[in-house]
């Protein structure tokens, strides 16, 4: 592999690399803001720019490709008084908004400003300001924070596909947003935030919500849809908070789309069954022994069907394959999931972007797993059990009995016999399998609310009660 | 004085075709290129050492030798028209005046690296230069100058007048492309340059009006003749200067290259100072040339010449200031008009033009700070050579030079608490 | 939604279209063609364009909003755009400024309450060598003094 020297250190890279994916990977940081790896390059920020041997001028990292024996300091006096003025610059305008701005602490101009920038500030000029329009319910935004980098420009016209956020005027007087207080149409909005690098895109959801140092960071997978995507859940004393998007190259790159990013509500929200609960005067919370004698006598000499949600992992529908022979014998079982799709040759995409018809994520985990998929209830079924990881769509029961095992709100169950609480998605580790055949692990971040019981331990207890007969 | 090329042609009466074909020698140049091959019409642009008009200085037989011979693209021939250097308004009277000698270069020009479409990108505010460039592009096209298989060639060349809509960034060559293809007039990241991708993705070259009037010229008389016409070795053929301010002749005059200092072209060319007034400062090459004092008047007026005592040639427009104007506030309007005309992308042009232009303005209007001359010097340092494009540079150069030079005019508002003028 | 641009607008743009390679190009034509017809570029005006060209609205304004000779802003029937660069400056171009001023009464940046004229400072227009210039709506006039520019106000009056 070819070779260039940076600050004095032998670096190896790839014919085309710019400088700064290859100081990167040699362990060295050049800061950026401008720049983005999932976006085209505009060497508008100035802030990588390096010294490069044999170039008079500075030359920006982003926009320069390595070429063998080539000789790049970063840190020399000439460019890091450039860092430190790109920092000044940059921070003129700025509003010292750190104690109220959601970003701190994750924030690039915060962190390149203590690592690169000057100790003072010697502007003494009338700052500028905007008035900002609504953008929607999914991005707040503060127009007097922009630091005019234009990746939410280049976001939305390369990767949304909708040339919905543009600069307006010129100068020192443009202005990045939608025109006439429209509301951002993408599907992708949350990625708005994620990629500005000031707190002047922020999530609504989010906002004022929980100090970014505050959180614990898990790494998961979307339950989304069959896609797949990387994502990260982070709470604090076992709320979640907010998902952001975890890099794959080979699936969602660095995106996620809002409905992935926000569908985690559901686990912490008061509509939660979290208690065991049955019929007694509609359904009403009681104990897990009342609750499993509830359960039992709603499907007790009945032919029973058993649906199980491929919003469940292979570890659970595994387990279903081996125990629901021996607790509900004679009984038929089925995936279900989503309104329309029957089988994984029904999943296909959704959108150019991420998405997929599948709005669970393990629908190609259980047809692996030899589950067909329901179409409709077979003859004579007098009890349902529904097993459900909280994410897929509970098809129309005909008023046949039920039994829920696992996550539901209560709007979605007033009729059902009776309901043993489980785990959601964040609340268990698992594997679930992609669209392509991709198997990939979610990852417990929180515990489980309530008296929220893992499956396994809901078929042990129903097995003893059986067997205490 | 020496042979001119154009001044005896810049009025009314010059710019039917009729007058062109007559008096003009024109398109003679056209058929006589139409019997060479496209590299030696190259070849011979290259031998006149003519330089590009706009600004740059590039030499233009080099320019056009970039474009690459195999490319299966369409290539493009884009005339900057923009003309928006402050104190330049030369290319304006060729294009209402001779605008045949433009249609012909670029017809010559296109048929020399390969391209059939050319646009002439004209400043928006030069509504009727562009009604009567149409005037002229119409009467080619009646004539078969312009369209398919011009004068029995074989060759197609396709003539588009595109209007600009106020911008001076616009005259920056890969700010017109992202103009001429319809989006925001801002520069693009270089490499790749025009030559390799330009309008529309294709191989593209630029060349400003004046550069491209040339061309006919060189073709009838060779490349020999033309440079021997400048007086200076790198520079070949005449130079249209433009000459304004506090001068008694203010004006269009074509000079030899290099044949003049610019104290000549001041007090011999154009009448000396208005009103007999002392003379204070010259802006030599529009506005982003840094300024020269009146102590600094006796070098000959041509771009190397004028790059090694710290300024430019440009645009070769001559702004003379007599004791009559604050200096001050004159560099203050300057820097108001790059701040103005910034497109914004960068972070040294979009935030540090705008500052300059605010402490200048603090300055003149009595308010200004010991601290504010190094101020300003450190943020024109942080500004040159570290932008996108050469605006920055063009707003960095003249603060800098206007406050080392006139250090006593800016002591004097900061002590004296107002514009000594005012 | 019904539309506010002139069967000209249209001939004219299908005209220019052969000389394109992309709709797009066609951008800053159309706002000019379009302003000629309606003075000033209200939103509904950008949106019909972008519907003509293919693109979303915000697109046409990103770009219209970027040169100074498209007019997002009511203009009145006469628009004074007077040059302040150098050399207009330097022959006298604030003084009328001053003067405009005062005949109109309405500063920089505004319009007569009668609607007639509107009143903006100008960068340098090309026409260095009979400064001070201004530009009236098209027209350029040159070595403007205060009493010529008194006389054209009173002939527009």
């Amino acid at each position: 592999m070819p070779k260039c020297m940076i600050d004095g250190r032998e670096a190896e890279f790839k014919p085309g690399q710019n400088l700064i994916e290859v100081a990167r990977s040699a362990g060295i940081e050049i800061p950026y803001f401008c720049y983005h790896p999932g976006l085209t390059v505009v060497a508008q920020c100035r802030m990588c720019t390096v010294e490069i041997d044999k170039m008079a001028k500075l030359q920006t990292a982003c926009s320069t490709p390595a070429t063998e024996g080539m000789v790049v300091k970063t840190q020399s006096e000439r460019a890091k008084k450039n860092q430190a003025s790109v920092m000044e610059f940059l921070l003129i305008n700025h509003p010292l908004d750190c104690p109220i701005c959601d970003k701190s602490g994750e924030c690039d101009l915060q962190d390149n400003s203590y690592k690169f920038g000057d100790l003072y500030q010697r502007y003494t000029e009338e700052r500028r300001t905007y008035v900002d329009l609504d953008m929607g319910p999914v991005i707040k935004k503060n127009m007097n924070r922009c630091i005019h980098c234009t990746r939410c420009i280049r976001f939305g016209d390369e990767i949304a596909g909708i040339h919905e956020m543009v600069a307006v005027q010129r100068g020192n007087d443009t202005e990045i947003t939608t025109v006439d207080g429209r509301p951002l149409e993408t599907d992708y909005a949350g990625n708005y935030s994620d990629v500005c690098p000031t707190g002047s895109l922020t999530l609504k959801d989010f906002r004022f919500k929980k100090r970014a140092w505050f959180l614990k960071k898990t790494a998961t997978v979307c339950e989304g849809c069959a896609k797949g995507c990387n994502m990260e859940v982070q709470q604090d004393a076992n709320v979640v908070y907010r998902c952001l998007p975890r890099e794959n190259l080979e699936i969602n790159k660095w995106w996620l789309c809002d409905e992935g990013r926000f569908n985690y509500h559901y686990v912490n929200d008061s509509r939660r069954i979290n208690i065991p609960v049955h019929q007694s005067g509609g359904l009403a919370p009681t104990n897990w022994s009342a609750a499993l004698s509830s359960a039992r006598a709603a499907v007790k000499g009945k032919k029973v069907t058993v649906l199980i949600g491929s919003d469940l992992t292979q570890e659970e529908a595994q387990l279903a394959k081996s125990q629901v022979p021996t607790l509900f014998p004679g009984a038929e079982m089925f995936h279900y999931g989503t309104p329309g799709v029957i089988s994984a040759a029904d999943d296909a995409p959704a959108d150019k972007i991420l998405k997929r018809k599948s709005k669970t994520s393990n629908l190609h985990g259980l047809e692996r797993l030899g589950f067909k998929g329901f179409t409709a209830m077979p003859a004579g079924t007098q009890a349902v059990v529904v097993l459900r990881g909280g994410r897929a769509t509970v098809p129309d029961l005909k008023g046949v009995t039920a039994v829920g095992v696992g996550v539901f709100s209560k709007p979605q169950v007033e009729s059902f016999a009776a309901v043993l609480p489980g785990l959601s998605f964040v609340e268990k580790d698992g594997t679930i399998v992609n669209f392509e055949g991709r198997e990939q692990k979610l990852k417990k971040a929180i515990s489980a609310p309530g008296q929220s019981k893992p499956l396994s331990d809901i078929f042990k207890l129903w097995a003893s009660a059986e067997a205490a007969r | 004085m020496s042979e001119t090329l154009y001044v005896q042609h810049l009025n009314e009466e010059a710019r039917p075709l009729a007058y062109y074909l007559s008096k003009m020698d024109g398109y003679t140049a056209l058929k006589k290129a139409f019997t060479m091959a496209p590299d030696d019409i190259t070849a011979e642009v290259k031998k006149s050492n003519l330089r590009g008009r706009g600004g740059a200085g590039f030499p233009t037989g080099m320019k056009w030798g970039f474009i690459p011979k195999q490319s299966p693209k369409v290539k493009y021939l884009v005339c900057n028209a923009d003309e928006s250097e402050p104190g330049t308004f030369k290319d304006r009277d060729l294009m209402r005046y001779t605008p045949h000698l433009l249609i012909e270069g670029m017809v010559i020009g296109g048929f020399a690296i390969g391209s059939s479409i050319g646009y002439i990108y004209i400043r928006g505010e030069y509504t009727r230069e562009a009604k009567l460039l149409q005037i002229a592009i119409d009467e080619a096209y009646e004539k078969g100058y312009l369209g398919k298989n011009i004068l029995g060639s074989g060759f197609t060349f396709d003539l588009t007048v595109h209007r600009g809509a106020g911008a001076y960034i616009c005259g920056e060559e890969t700010g017109l492309l992202n103009s001429l293809e319809g989006k925001r007039g801002e520069p693009r990241v270089k490499p790749p340059f025009p030559a390799q991708s330009g309008a529309f993705g294709g191989p593209t070259i630029v060349n400003n009006v004046e550069t491209l009037t040339n061309v006919p010229f060189i073709i009838n008389k060779g490349g020999e003749w033309f440079a021997k016409l400048g007086k200076v070795e790198k520079s070949g053929g005449t130079r249209l200067i433009s000459i304004s301010g506090h001068v008694k002749k203010p004006g269009v005059y074509e000079i030899a290259a290099g044949a003049m200092t610019v104290r000549q072209l001041i007090y011999d060319v154009a009448g000396g100072i208005l009103n007999d007034r002392k003379l204070k400062a010259v802006i030599p090459g529009g506005s982003s040339a840094p300024v020269l004092t009146a102590d600094e008047i006796d070098v000959i007026y041509d771009i190397e010449p004028l790059a090694k005592v710290g300024t430019m040639m440009g645009s070769a427009a001559l702004m003379v200031v007599s004791e009559d104007y604050c200096v001050v506030r004159l560099i203050e309007r300057i820097t108001k008009f790059y701040a103005h005309e910034s497109c914004g992308q960068c972070t040294p042009c979009r935030e540090g033009c705008k500052w300059m232009e605010d402490v200048l303005h603090r300055i003149e209007h009595g308010h200004g700070r010991e601290e504010d001359l190094a101020l300003l010097l450190d943020i024109a340092d942080n500004i040159n050579g570290k932008t996108l494009c050469a605006l920055g540079d063009a707003a960095a150069g003249p603060v800098t030079s206007f406050v080392k030079k006139f250090k006593a005019d800016f002591e004097a508002h900061i002590r004296g608490k107002r514009c000594p003028s005012a | 939604m019904a539309k506010i641009l002139s069967p000209k607008f249209y001939d004219a743009m299908k005209k220019l279209e052969p000389r394109y390679p992309t709709k797009v190009a066609l951008l800053l034509p159309a706002l000019h063609q379009a302003q000629e017809e309606t003075s000033w570029l209200p939103s509904e005006v950008l949106e019909e364009i972008g519907e003509y060209i293919g693109i979303h609205p915000a697109q046409v304004r990103e770009v219209a909003s970027f040169y100074t000779m498209y007019n997002l802003k009511p203009v009145g029937k006469y628009h004074l755009k007077i040059c302040t660069n150098v050399a207009c400056c330097l022959m006298g171009a604030e003084a009328l400024v001053e003067h405009c001023e005062k005949k109109l009464d309405i500063k920089l940046g505004e319009t007569t309450a009668d609607k007639r004229f509107t009143l903006h400072e100008e960068e340098c227009l090309g026409a260095c060598g009979t400064a001070p210039a201004m530009m009236l709506n098209d027209d350029y006039h040159e070595s403007l003094t205060p009493a010529g520019l008194d006389e054209i106000i009173r002939r527009l009056s």
